[in-house]
């Protein structure tokens, strides 16, 4: 790689890499502090960045506070990971089929998938909420899950359409020569060489699918046992007064899971996003 | 048996036409090269014969059974890419046993065919391998080794060379062409170089603009280029094409009068052109001499390769004309130099680019 910044360019990059990734790192920085100071001092003024009585005490009160918060957790581990399963599992079949095969109306069904992407879940709420019901999903894991597969489809068929656009079609005609069928073509060969693109595409889904999970889940759910972490969050909002603190500490709590897959994934998650630049 | 027909295979892609009617027919175990420049066509009539590619028209038959619409499996081929199009993830054993594992083969015999095709390959001791840990030889070799693992009819070679550098390729020539005899099997092999064409062939198809040009052995090509393209694609330096007028034509030979002005009477069917016809005269570089008598050219550069010297002039107004001399020859850059050809080693092509069949033609090797 050729390192043709001047000095002065150098700085200026890592300047403006500082303030963005203040932008983005200050809000958790916040709340972490927040999730550290008793709720007495949340309100103080004037602002006082460290006190000596700190500590880690909302960690342990939340759990009293919010009984359920385990089971939040654990709700919003599962829906995404149902959602992501289940994603894939349409994603794949129909991004080779985008990515190899000619049918009639291609790029024209491709389109409305996009198309679809720019309607927000929002949008959709009330015929969402309408079909299902009248399939009996309401107040079931179903009804969180459902919605955030067939609204992230769309924006997987895309991601990994391009990632198996650039595996060399002559692998595939070598295997198609060799007597391999198309299944065992994606099996053996396809899949295996898209590892990273997968793990690429499985991320942002799972990503996608955290985030969306809280409108869906106020919408059409109603049972406390089966809400996920963002709506469990609201229990934290008493009669008299919000434990900040410990609201602050779950909702670190929670977005740990996905913090912990993210760093085991960093290493494909580069390599994915920059797989196919150089010819190998 | 595997003898290879094509019979009218043309193919278009949209509303461009890439083969014309093209119809050969390849003898049991002939080692066969279509050559002609990027873009003729080669790959194309490859796939098309892979069953990789529908032709839009004709017939393949191999071992005298039509095969136009069957599953490569099913003609009895096997196909090696130009980019080795090996499987990145598995290993050199199971590269080579791909095809077979497809086939779903009983293990000690599959074992048995991949450990024998890695020994013609001598890549025993790279069979755990992953192809990113070899050379490009090596990787070439894999491919190769995947391929014969199935026992084809037919093998079908698409450039396989091309990534090599020109030390490895002039040894892999080499290889290719015992592995052709020791396999006995029917090869069609594609490239754009007429040195692998000449070399390996037992015979070569040129390709040119979707059309054959011409189809036979590599010294036939040479002493009896059917066309201008053939003459000047087959032979290395290429073969100088002069201007030339005829001023007397008849079916014994044609007088003609070169750029420059020098006059030559050429033994060749004269029958097709009369007197004041545009033709152009084939010299090839290896057939003239210095001497008096001949035709004048001026030196521009000269490469002392040894053996021989390739010199590099102008003749006349501007047509430039290259000679390959001896070694030592007297020759200096910037001097005028006297060339002599004797007629019989001459080609004269008509305006259309078609050659007059020349009547003392040297006998033809005895590989035709
Ligand atoms: N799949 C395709 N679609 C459209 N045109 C093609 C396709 N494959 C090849 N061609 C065209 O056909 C011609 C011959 O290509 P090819 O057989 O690859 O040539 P070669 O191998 O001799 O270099 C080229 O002009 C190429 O652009
Ligand atoms: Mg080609």
């Amino acid at each position: 790689m050729m390192d043709k910044y001047t000095k002065l360019q150098m700085t200026g990059i890592y300047a403006a890499v500082t303030v963005f990734l203040i932008f983005i790192l200050l809000p958790f920085f916040e709340m972490f502090m927040a999730s550290l100071r008793p709720l007495e001092h949340l309100f103080r003024s004037p602002y006082q960045f460290w006190s000596d009585d700190f500590s880690f005490q909302a960690y342990r009160d939340m759990w009293d506070t919010v009984p359920l918060l385990g089971r939040y957790i654990i709700n919003s581990v599962f829906i995404a990971s149902a959602v992501t399963g289940l994603t894939m599992i349409f994603v794949v079949p129909a991004a080779y089929a985008y990515a190899r095969l000619n049918f009639p109306f291609k790029n024209g069904s491709l389109a409305i998938f996009l198309g679809v992407n720019m309607f927000t879940g929002a949008v959709l709420l009330i015929p969402l909420y309408r079909v299902l019901r009248s399939m009996g999903l309401l107040n079931t894991y179903w009804a969180m899950i459902v919605p955030g597969v067939a609204f992230l489809i769309p924006q997987g068929i895309w991601l990994l359409r391009s990632y198996l656009e650039k595996i060399p079609r002559e692998l595939e005609e070598a295997a198609f020569v060799d007597g391999a069928s198309r299944l065992y073509t994606l099996r053996r060969v396809v899949l295996p060489l898209a590892t990273p693109g997968l793990i690429v595409v499985g991320t942002a889904v799972f990503i996608g699918a955290y985030a969306q999970q809280f409108l869906f889940a106020i919408t059409f759910n109603q049972q406390r046992e089966l809400q996920p972490l963002p709506a469990g969050l609201f229990e934290f909002i008493g009669y008299q007064d919000v434990t900040w603190n410990q609201m602050m500490a779950a909702a670190l709590t929670g977005i740990l899971p996905v913090m912990v897959i993210f760093l085991f994934l960093q290493k494909y998650l580069v390599a994915g996003l920059t797989a196919g630049a150089v010819k190998e | 048996m595997a003898t290879l027909e094509l019979m009218s295979i043309s193919k278009s892609f949209g509303s461009a036409k890439v083969l014309h009617d093209i119809s050969l027919a390849i003898r049991d175990k002939e080692f066969v090269v279509f050559v002609g420049p990027s873009g003729c066509g080669k790959s194309t009539l490859l796939r098309i014969i892979a069953g990789l590619e529908e032709a839009t028209s004709g017939q393949i038959m191999i071992g005298g059974e039509d095969v136009s619409t069957a599953h490569p499996v099913d003609r009895g081929i096997s196909m090696v890419f130009q980019s080795y199009a090996l499987y990145p993830h598995l290993s050199v054993y199971e590269n080579i046993a791909f095809p077979l594992r497809v086939q779903k083969m009983e293990k000690a015999e599959l074992d048995t065919r991949v450990q024998q095709a890695a020994s013609i390959l001598q890549l025993t001791d790279k069979l755990q391998l992953k192809p990113g840990q070899l050379s490009g030889g090596q990787r070439q070799r894999v491919a190769i080794g995947r391929s014969i693992v199935r026992n084809p009819k037919v093998f079908l070679f698409d450039e396989p060379l091309s990534n090599l550098d020109a030390a490895l390729r002039g040894d892999m020539r080499v290889e290719l062409s015992q592995l052709h005899r020791s396999l006995d099997a029917t090869m069609v092999y594609v490239t754009h170089d007429q040195v692998e064409a000449m070399t390996m062939a037992d015979r070569i198809v040129v390709l040119n603009g979707g059309h054959v040009e011409q189809f036979g052995t590599p010294m036939e090509l040479y002493h009896h280029p059917r066309t201008k393209f053939v003459a000047s694609f087959i032979g290395q330096p290429n073969m100088n094409l002069i201007p030339a007028t005829v001023s007397a034509a008849d079916a014994t030979g044609v007088k003609v009068t070169l750029t420059g002005g020098h006059e030559m009477v050429l033994p060749v069917e004269g029958g097709r052109v009369a007197k004041g016809d545009k033709v152009e005269v084939g010299i090839r570089p290896e057939h003239v001499q210095i001497g008096d008598g001949g035709f004048p050219i001026s030196v521009n550069v000269l490469e002392r390769l040894g053996g021989v010297s390739i010199t590099y002039g102008t003749l006349g107004d501007g047509v430039r004309f290259c000679a390959s001399l001896p070694g030592d020859a007297a020759v200096e850059e910037g001097q005028p130099l006297a060339l002599t050809v004797s007629p019989e080693d001459c080609h004269v092509f008509d305006a259309s680019g078609d050659v007059l069949r020349r009547m003392s033609a040297p006998a033809i090797a005895a590989n035709g």
